[in-house]
């Protein structure tokens, strides 16, 4: 950590608020940009940095100074994030997309794609995105940050591993069931699961 | 030809496998598992990276100092907490848990002062002969225990009343084995005193269980009793 840094901490712990702007000017993107890969959308990645960094800093009086604050807060965003999106899955059951032979708003359904034509069409239109986003939803929130981070933020696992408190081999596990559903949703693009 | 599954084809196309050498020979001549990798390859292209959007950080702050209180450095707080809640306590807590405070010193005073042996252990019972009363009255109850221990069938009148006046003078005997911190004598007392309330309530019918219970409580208690007398007994030498 450095000297800024602590300085900032040891400011904020004597009463300056205003210190910890220091903190979220540094690290409020990335903590957002691992929010919305967890969460999938941008309105939930702003209140799970939010909440993280008001978590921080309640926390702060605590922090030991010996590790760094970026991995600190990271860790605590990604649990705010998969909590976030736990309480969201478990209110908005109702409403997530649901296949149809017909789409309707209305009723938020989606058609089965066609087999007949070429994954890389299908998944350039919005039913396709939407099949897309059906697919990451049928994730457990640890099977998306897992596969999320590594993949499209490209964590090293142990690192994945040690934000979610599992062993380094659950978090491999976690990714590579992820990648296994995925692949498994996309079988009606690609005309089935091989 | 052996293949490979489908976490070991996930693994190898996201560089996590420690096989890729042999993967990779395999999928040149394995069209079954080359499609499946194929497969694995277009998902995680599928599902790669799309942008994500700029947070506006001014906007975010304003919100969250909003939620921010003024801190102060951990150590202090704790004791000021600590110190909150000492002085926060009600006058009876306060006095029950020194009264819990002195009660525990005088026992560990008492303890210091007259060693304890464990039953059965090595050493003595007691150092100090008691009440040389308590010995003719653990020789009785030893007397009992044995002849109930060879007896069968339903208990006989006498024996009853005699249960019946050793449990009422056992009942004294703990009580002063207790008063003089002998905890050693009234353990193996107490023990004695529900043997008896078993002889002494136990139904008058052959097919009452209380052989049974008796063989079972009186597992060890005739041999503390005989440690115990020879003990207490006038003519025992302490050592």
């Amino acid at each position: 950590m450095d000297k800024a840094e602590t300085e900032a901490i040891r400011e904020v712990l004597t009463g300056n608020r205003d210190a910890y702007r220091v903190l979220m000017d540094r690290y409020f993107r990335s903590v957002f940009r691992v929010a919305f890969r967890i969460t999938g959308n941008e309105a939930d990645a702003e209140e799970a940095a939010q909440e993280a960094f008001l978590r921080a800093y309640n926390k702060l009086p605590g922090f030991r100074q010996d590790s760094a604050f970026s991995t600190w807060i990271t860790r605590i965003a990604m649990n705010t994030a998969i909590n976030l999106v736990e309480r969201r899955n478990r209110d908005l059951s109702y409403h997530a997309p649901r296949i149809a032979d017909e789409p309707s708003a209305d009723e938020s359904t989606v058609p089965v794609a066609d087999a007949c034509t070429g994954p890389e069409g299908i998944l350039l239109d919005s039913e396709a995105a939407s099949l897309r986003r059906a697919a990451m939803a049928t994730l457990t929130p640890m099977e998306r940050t897992a596969f999320t981070l590594r993949h499209m933020e490209d964590l090293p696992i142990a690192e994945i591993a040690a934000a979610l408190n599992v062993p380094a081999n659950s978090a491999k596990q976690a990714i590579f069931r992820a990648v296994g559903k995925l692949r498994r949703s996309l079988a009606p693009l690609a005309g089935g699961v091989q | 030809m052996n293949h490979f599954t489908e976490e070991e084809l996930i693994a190898y196309q996201l560089h996590e496998s420690s096989d890729e050498q042999p993967i990779r020979r395999h999928l040149e001549t394995c069209s079954e598992c080359a499609s499946i990798s194929d497969s694995i390859a277009e998902t995680l292209r599928v599902f790669s990276a799309g942008p994500v959007p700029e947070p506006d950080l001014d906007r975010n702050w304003q919100r969250l100092r909003g939620n921010l209180s003024v801190l102060a450095p951990e150590p202090r707080r704790r004791w000021m907490h600590f110190w909150t809640h000492i002085l926060a306590w009600p006058a009876a807590g306060f006095a029950a848990a020194a009264l819990v405070l002195l009660a525990f010193i005088g026992i560990y005073a008492h303890k210091a002062t007259k060693p304890n042996y464990a039953i059965n252990g090595h050493g003595p019972l007691t150092t100090q002969p008691a009440d040389p009363n308590i010995a003719n009255h653990l020789d009785a109850a030893e007397r009992l225990l044995t002849e109930v221990n060879n007896a069968s069938g339903p208990l006989d009148n006498v024996t009853r009343e005699q249960a019946h006046t050793l449990l009422l003078t056992n009942a004294v005997y703990v009580r002063q084995a207790r008063s003089s911190g002998d905890l050693a004598e009234a353990s193996v007392l107490e023990d004695l005193g529900r043997v008896l309330t078993t002889l002494d309530n136990e139904p008058p019918t052959p097919e009452s269980a209380w052989h049974l219970r008796f063989e079972m409580n009186t597992n060890g208690l005739l041999l503390d009793i005989r440690i115990l007398r020879q003990n207490d007994t006038p003519t025992h030498t302490q050592q």
